[in-house]
Parts: C-alpha cells; structure tokens; sequence
C-alpha cells in the first residue's frame, strides 16, 4: 500500500524528464531513421520508401566517403593528442605552489572560451595575409611562411591544434585530481626500488590514471566525432573538400542542397561509425582494466 | 646535489613559462588587438597599443547589439539550467532509489541520449519545435538545450552521486511520515549541492557557448544571442577586422569573468563531472 | 498524503510554466505595441541573405509609403539562408516575404512560393528579370536590382606601373606579369572561400560560350541532364586557369578569407580583386582615398567584356502568409521608379522595371560598355535548378585545382555529378 503510493509519486517525478527526452529527442532520431530509407526533401513533399538508395549514394560519393575519413582522422590524433598533452601537463603541474595554480588556470582557460570565438581568432592568427601572427612569429626567427589553412594538407592539422589547445586544459584537471588520489606511498616504493622517473609514470602513474583516462578517450574521441563549430569559423570546409567532416557534411546536404533524406542516411552512419569506435576503445579500456588487476 | 636541485628548479620554471606562453599568447593577441587599428596590429602585432583606444569597442557594442543579446543569452542559460536541476535531480531520484524494472529501461533510454550525438536529429527536430509553434522563441531554444541535448549527462551524473547518498536518511523521514515528493525536495535535494553545483557549471558552460541550437532555431535579430551576434559580422559585410575582435572578446567576457571569480568550483565542477556513476 | 504531494506537484509545475510564459512572451511585446499606436499594424517578417545596411534605404521608404505595414527585417547569412528558410517552410511556417535567388524555382516547385504571374505588377518588369524565377510559365517572385561581379582595380596602382584596363584576356595575363614585375601583387583573391574562383573563371565562360546565342539553350539540356559541363565547358575554365599556371592567382591565397581579400586590396597591396557593387562601402571606409575602377572580364577577342550577375535576388511571398494582402501591397509598391532608385542607393546594380535607367557612377565607367550589350549572366542562379550545390561543388573543386590536386576537367565533371546526384535526389 505504502510502496505502491510512492512508486505512483516516483513515475510523476520522472515522466516529464522522460516525455521531454522522448518527444525532443528519441522521436526525431527515430524519424532520422526512417527518412534515410526515403526519397524526403524540403523540395519534395512526396515521401516515397527507395530502401537503402541513400546509403548506396552515399558510398558511392567520394566527397562524402572522404569526409568519414577526416572525421575519423581528425577524432582519433586529437583523442591522442589531446591526452598525451594533457596527461604530460597534468604530470608537471601536480605540485603545491602559487606560480603553479596560476598556470593551471591559465592553461584551462581557453575550455570557458566558445569554439566558434577560439575558431575565428585562430583563423586570423593563422592567415596567409601578410598580418597573420603565426606567419610572423616564425618569420621573425628566419623561417618561411607556411599556408596553415589554405594547404589542404596541413588545414586539418591547424584547425586540430587550435582544439587541443582549446580542451588539453579541461582534460588535465581530470587527470590531475585522479594524480592526486594516488597514493605516495607507492613512489616512496617505486624510489626504493631504484625505478627511475620515466619507469616508476609507466609502472606506477600510469595504471593508475586507468579512471581518468577511460573518461578522457571517451570524451575526446566521442567530441572530435562530432567537430562542427571549429571547422565552420575557420575554413568552411575547405580549401575544397580538405576540412569536411561528418558534420559539416550534414549540414550542407541536409539543409544547404535540400537533400534531406541523404543527410538523414549520414546521420544514421555517422551514430554507427561513433558506435563502433567508442566500443573499440572500450574493448581496449576493459582489457587493460584487466591486465591491471 | 644541490646545484643539480637548483638547476632543476630553473628548468621547471623556464617550463611552466614556456607553458603560460603558449596558453596566453592568442588571449593576450585578442585583448591587445582590439585597442589598435589595422594598420598598428598589422605593424606590430604583438606590441603594446599606443593608446589604451576604446572606440572599436564602441563600435562593436554597436554592430552587435550587446545588452539585447547578453539578456537573451542570460534568459536561455538560466532558465535552461534551472529546468534542467529541476528535472534531471528528480528524474536521478527515481532511477538511482526504486527498483522497479520499467525505471532501468528508462535510464536506458536516457543513456542512449550520450552515445548518439543530437545532431542526427536535428532535421526532424525543427519540424516538431516549428510544429510546436515555438520556432523563433527562447521557449524553443530552451526546450531543446535541456531536454534534447543536456539532460542524459545531468541525469546520469545525479544518479551517480545519489547512489552514494545513504538511504536511511529517507527512510527515517519515510518514517516520520514525509512524503515521496516533500521528502525529496525538503531531505535529498539539500545534500545534492556540490552535484549540482557541477550540474551548473558544466550546462551554463556548454548552453552559454552553444552557437548551432540558437543559430537553427532563432532568427529575429531581437532574439539573437552573442555568438549569433558575432557570427553576423563576419564575412562579405563586416570592416575593419581589428574591430571584429572587441566582439569576440565581449561575447566571451561573461564566462571568462564567471570563470576568473569561481575558477576552484568550475575546475572541481569538471573533475566531479567525469567520475563515473 | 497524496492529494498534497500532486497539489504540490502541480502548483511547481504551474509556477514554472508562469516562468516560461514569461519570456515566452518576448514574442507578443512588439504586437501589443503596435495595438496602441492604432488601427490594425500588420508586421510583416521579411527573410533576406543580404543584411539590413544593403536594403536600409528601401525599407525606410516602404515604412513611409505603407504606414499600416511593419516590417521586421531578419538578416540570416548566405551559409545558413537556405538552412533557416527550408526547415521553416517546411514546419508550414517561415516569413511573409523572402528573398530568393538561385532557389526559387525548386521552391516553387515545392509549392511554397505565392504564384504572382497575375498580379499587375509583374508585367511592369522586363522578360530577363523575371526569367530565373518562373516554373512553366508562372512568376513566383519580383525582381529587386539586379547584381554583378567584375574586377575591381586600384587605378592609382595602374598609373603608376603604367597599365592600361585590359581588353583581352591576354592583355589581362599581361599587365598582370608587368605588375608582378614591378613588385606589385596583381590580383588578391579570397580563396578560402569558394566563391570568386568560381564566379571570375564563369566570367570567362560568359564571354567565350554564352556570348553566342546558339549556347543559350545549353542551361536547359544541362538541367534535364543531357549536356555536361566538361565537354562543354572545359576550354574556357582551362583558358581561365592560365590565372593559376603563371601564377597571379597563388596557393597562398587559399588562406585568405574574404574579408581578409578585401583588406588586401583596400589598403593598396594589391591592384586587382574581384568582387560587386556591395563591397564599396567597406572599401572606402578602410581607405577613403582609394581610387576605385571595376572592369568587367575580358574575353580571349577584344569585346566589351562580361560581367557575372544577373537578377540578383527578387522578392516572393510565401504561400502560406497570413498577410498575403499585405505582402501584395509590398511587392506592388516595389515595383515603381521610386523604390527601385530607392534600392539602388544601397547597392548598386540595374533594375529590371521597364524604362528605369539607373546611373551606377563613375566607378563603373569601365564596365558601361558591358551593361549596355547586357553581357551580365550567371547561368547558375538565372537558369539552372539547383544552381547553388552545383557551383558550390565546382568552386570548391577549383581551390583542389589551386592547391594542384586536381585537373579542371575533374572539376567539372564533379560539378556535373553534384547536379545529377540532385537530379535523382529532387525529382
């Protein structure tokens, strides 16, 4: 009688949460689903089933294909990157002192900062005019000029840098509050040992950090998947196809062509491509959770 | 020993400068650029201003429409957030304490929601807020910022910690005779401050820079937040670039100003945010 | 117990739902306001891609001639314009009146656009004008003035080196060389964005292929599918890209941006730079000195040049207004001497009502000669169905071809395949 009162109250209490993820998300996932298997555009209203014509076309189309490709690309160096960084900064930063916890601050900064506002600077540090920062700095040290976002082999890499050192701030104040949860008793132990600093961060820190960094590869690698805002201040996707990714990809199909129902089919391989690489990493985390205990 | 400790304490210095440089080099760029003209950032880029020159801001203040946008800013975020403590909290409740089945496959569901990116619904989302009549209103943005994109991380994040609240504290209060409601809000939702306060930190930060849900579903100038407002001086129609960046620069100010005052509870906020539940 | 706990429940609920009214009600504000001012204000929401500066003149004056008309100007950006626009018409929503261009026939064939073909004022507007935005025969939007590109040029820096406005396209690669000779950058070029390369190399195409009135039916076959532009097009795109083989337009420029072009060119560091009547007022403000010259593109025989424009954008009414009436009113009013010098006067360009002569100034003294064989076209927006994806894909193909990673040919082609993918995706 009692429990059966309280389980009444319980579903008032979490229905509207669940009504709202339903109808605002759940639903329009779903009907992105169901799109890709149409002919659906703004142009047309007639929904006819074409089966999985979208997903042929969209295998067949090599713009498309390469941006999958630079998505993965871009996710996966800046997953490394982002996290070799951020693990070295966190290691060097773990000290008690003033001049220390500036720095920390200063080097989490940037994450408060709008991609979109970190993204346009960063394109006037980087530009090919005669004002670009970057290009004068490494002038005024005798070197040539480099096309950081008009080479279509290095724009990928510029736009990258700018976001690890937008986020390799957010990722080391994980790390640094997993660091400081170790025990020093096992340093004590690994000094006695006669393990030297770079052995004792393999052997002792970094099996450790097993909880930060399980967090932190999800996160960049799930982040980076997802790279829009980034790519739309800085190069549009270009120069040509370079910079396109999954997101800008879908946009401009989906909304700017008018092809939604292609765009509905990126989408859905899109949630399978960051599917798939998030189980990877897990696979690859729980193995190493294992070799650890 | 000693020299080598001296030495090595140098070296750590020269690190952590090396470190602050980089970090603060582009900020530093941005502030100092906003006091010049283009032909003075572009002579020395680097240079202190000849004169602390305030009119590109005033300029910007202008072209962006500041104190319309900042209170829609303010309007969004917060009521955002609110909703989103409001729900989420009592949403975790039920999950994290009843044991009934039909709560598990709801979180599952919720869980979906951090596993596949709102983006793939962002199609037929517009179609239902423009169904909903809300399309060109804060309602709207607010609608989808909470329950379409924020509300699986808080929601998860709060059965995390409730988990580690202990019962017999309810049960007592059961006891006395509170009720399921009144027990939640008046005994649980007290001891949930430091989860909530990550819960904010983490939503003001994410929703405050949020530039695509603003930018599909707000189009009256009126309505604009920042970001949009920054996004509109760029390209075939803007001037001078060096005043371009004073709009950069007053879009952020609020968060970095956020930050600056509560940087320990933001930084705990992100650390309490990624412990798993 | 329980009756309490829902009472509560629902008087939170009802608090919150007081809160979100709240400023909810930021929409109904302006409404009321106008209810006191007086008899019946409709306000009228007119979505355009081209910013309140370029249209401000004219909107002053439709507040004065149609005082029970309120207009509220949304300016939403190119990038996102049809990314808005869509997903509102679509929800059955969207503004009373909007500016189109390259869209408007898919969106009238959508059904979304008001038919106008019987409204008096349409016939007040010349053939050319109305052509890109009629389906079978129907009008579906008026056109405002019309737009153009050509190149600019600093003509202090032409005195000075001692060239002359090119004629001929080789002549053009000449004095180019000549600049380049003397230390000064011959042509600036914002190629990060998609656009100029692609408008400058049509430019080229206009003068060599739709010069000839034989070609003018090419568009046709090309939107049914039956012609391609590789076949027909490549001489001429190849011509063009002489600009990249010898070097005028450079790699570097791949990390321009437009902006950052203009800049360039405003402040005298290069002597060319392509662009349109609405870049002017930017110009000047950088550098009021500038002496300004716009020259249209120069063909491989000396001619008059071609300019790329065409209609620049019109107005339509969409189908499901509240206002229709009122809309009517808009586009009536826009279709006299008046309001189109009106519109003019913030951005320069022809206009497409009979018997109006528009004097554009003596920037444009170069160019005269081009306005008056009306050799203005841009196939893409005046003929082709999905004219927008379409360049998009070849200008982003042309900076592969800058950054030498892809043939002209193969950029064309690509562009050809964007339009059948479109075809079958569309049809």
């Amino acid at each position: 009688m009692y429990n059966k009162q309280r389980e009444r109250v319980f579903m008032l209490m979490i229905l509207p949460a669940f009504i709202g993820f339903i109808v605002l998300f759940i639903a329009p996932t779903a009907m992105s689903f169901f799109y890709s298997l149409t002919n659906w555009s703004v142009y047309n209203p007639d929904i006819k089933f074409v089966g999985l014509d979208n997903y042929k076309m969209l295998f067949e189309d090599v713009k498309t294909v390469s941006a999958i490709k630079t998505t993965l690309q871009y996710a996966i160096l800046i997953t490394i990157f982002q996290n070799i960084i951020a693990i070295l900064l966190a290691v060097y930063l773990n000290k008690k002192m003033v001049a220390v916890n500036f720095v920390k601050s200063l080097v989490f900064l940037p994450a408060v900062l709008s991609i979109l506002v970190v993204g346009f600077l960063f394109q006037y540090i980087m530009t090919s005019a005669d004002y670009g920062l970057l290009n004068n700095i490494i002038q005024f040290f005798g070197g040539d000029p480099v096309n950081w976002l008009g080479d279509s082999k290095i724009a990928i890499y510029s736009v990258l840098v700018t976001q690890v050192w937008q986020w390799a701030g957010w990722s080391m104040v994980i790390y640094i509050a997993n660091l400081k949860s170790i025990d020093t008793a096992l340093y004590e132990a690994a000094e006695i040992d006669g393990a030297g600093k770079i052995r004792t961060f393999f052997s002792v820190t970094l099996p450790l950090l097993y909880p930060a960094v399980s967090f932190n590869l999800l996160m960049s690698l799930i982040g980076g998947m997802k790279v829009f805002d980034v790519i739309f201040s800085m190069t549009k996707g270009g120069p040509g196809y370079a910079t396109e990714t999954i997101m800008t990809t879908l946009i401009r199909e989906g909304f700017n062509s008018g092809r939604n129902a292609y765009a509905s089919a990126l989408a859905v391989v899109f949630f399978i491509a960051v599917f798939i690489l998030s189980r990877i990493v897990i696979t690859f985390l729980n193995k190493w959770e294992r070799k650890l205990s | 020993m000693s020299k080598k400790g001296l030495l090595g304490k140098i070296s750590y210095i020269v690190g952590l400068v090396f470190i602050s440089f980089v970090m603060f080099l582009p900020i530093y760029y941005l502030v100092i650029t906003t006091f010049k003209s283009p032909e003075e950032a572009a002579a020395s880029p680097l240079g202190l201003p000849a004169s602390l020159d305030f009119s590109n801001y005033m300029k910007a203040l202008d072209a962006m429409n500041y104190l319309q946008a900042m209170k829609n800013n303010i309007i969004i975020t917060s009521v955002s957030v609110i909703l989103l403590v409001f729900f989420a909290s009592m949403a975790a409740y039920v999950i994290a304490r009843s044991t009934k089945k039909i709560y598990h496959i709801m979180f599952a569901i919720f869980l979906i929601g951090l596993i596949i990116p709102f983006q793939i619904a962002i199609v037929p989302l517009y179609q239902i807020i423009s169904g909903m009549n809300l399309m060109n209103t804060h309602l709207g943005v607010i609608l989808v910022s909470v329950f379409c994109i924020n509300l699986p991380l808080t929601i998860f994040l709060l059965r995390g910690f409730i988990h580690t609240v202990p019962i017999e504290l309810e049960e007592a209060a059961y006891m006395d005779g509170c009720g399921t409601f009144r027990c939640f809000w008046l005994i649980i939702f007290p001891l949930l401050k430091p989860i909530i306060a990550t819960v904010v930190i983490l939503n003001t930060l994410a929703i405050w820079n949020d530039f695509l849900t603003p930018l599909l579903f707000l189009q009256s100038p009126d309505k604009a937040v920042l970001l949009q407002e920054v996004y509109k001086n760029v390209g075939p129609f803007s001037t001078n670039w060096t005043s371009f960046f004073p709009m950069l620069v007053m879009s952020t100010l609020p968060l970095v100003v956020f930050y600056i005052i509560m940087q320990k509870r933001v930084i705990e906020g992100v650390v309490a945010g990624s412990v798993k539940g | 117990m329980k009756k309490k706990t829902v009472t509560l429940f629902l008087s939170v609920l009802i608090l919150l739902a007081t809160i979100l009214a709240g400023c909810g009600s930021d929409t109904s504000n302006g409404a009321d306001k106008e209810k006191e001012n007086g008899n019946d204000v409709v306000t009228l929401r007119m979505m355009g891609y081209n910013p309140e500066s370029t249209r401000a003149t004219y909107l002053k004056y439709l507040d004065e001639k149609l005082p029970n008309v309120e207009i509220e100007f949304e300016f939403v950006a190119l990038d996102n314009f049809n990314n808005v626009l869509n997903s509102q018409l679509q929800a059955g929503e969207g503004p009373d009146l909007i500016e189109v261009g390259g869209e408007a026939k898919l969106l009238a064939k959508a059904n979304y656009l008001l038919d106008l073909t019987d409204e008096e004022f349409t016939s007040k507007y010349v053939e050319s004008g109305l052509k890109p935005y009629m389906v079978d025969g129907k009008v579906y939007a008026s056109p405002l003035q019309s737009w153009f590109e050509g190149i600019f040029y600093n003509k202090a820096i032409f005195k000075e080196n001692n060239v002359e406005v090119p004629k001929t396209w080789d002549e053009f690669i000449e004095i180019s060389k000549q600049l380049t000779k003397n230390g000064v950058k011959p042509q600036i070029m914002g190629a990060q964005s998609w656009e100029p390369m692609m408008k400058q190399s049509i430019g080229l195409v206009n003068n060599e292929f739709y010069s000839d009135e034989a070609n003018r039916n090419f568009d046709e076959k090309f939107n049914a599918g039956e012609a391609k532009l590789a076949e027909e097009w490549l001489p001429y795109v190849e011509e063009w890209a002489r600009v990249i083989d010898e070097g005028i337009i450079t790699e570097d420029m791949l990390g321009l941006s437009y902006d950052q072009a203009l800049d360039q060119f405003a402040t005298g560091k290069a002597a060319m730079w392509e662009s349109g009547p609405w870049a002017v007022e930017t110009i000047l403000e950088k550098n009021p000195d500038i002496e300004l010259g716009m020259f249209p593109i120069p063909g491989k025989t000396e001619g008059d040049g071609w300019l790329i424009g065409g209609p620049g954008s019109a107005l339509a009414i969409n189908a499901k207004s509240q206002h229709i009436e009122e809309a009517l009113k808009v586009l009536e009013l826009t279709a006299t001497e008046e309001a189109q010098k009106v519109l003019v006067a913030d951005n320069a360009g022809s206009s497409f009502l009979e018997g109006v002569e528009v004097d554009l100034g003596e920037i444009y003294t170069d160019s005269e000669a081009a306005f008056k064989a009306g050799n203005v076209y841009a196939p893409w927006t005046a003929v082709w169905t999905s004219g927008n994806p379409i360049v998009e894909a070849y200008g982003k193909s042309l900076q592969e071809v800058l950054a030498g990673v892809k043939t002209i040919e193969n950029a064309l082609k690509e562009a050809d395949s964007v339009n059948d993918n479109l075809r079958k995706t569309l049809n």
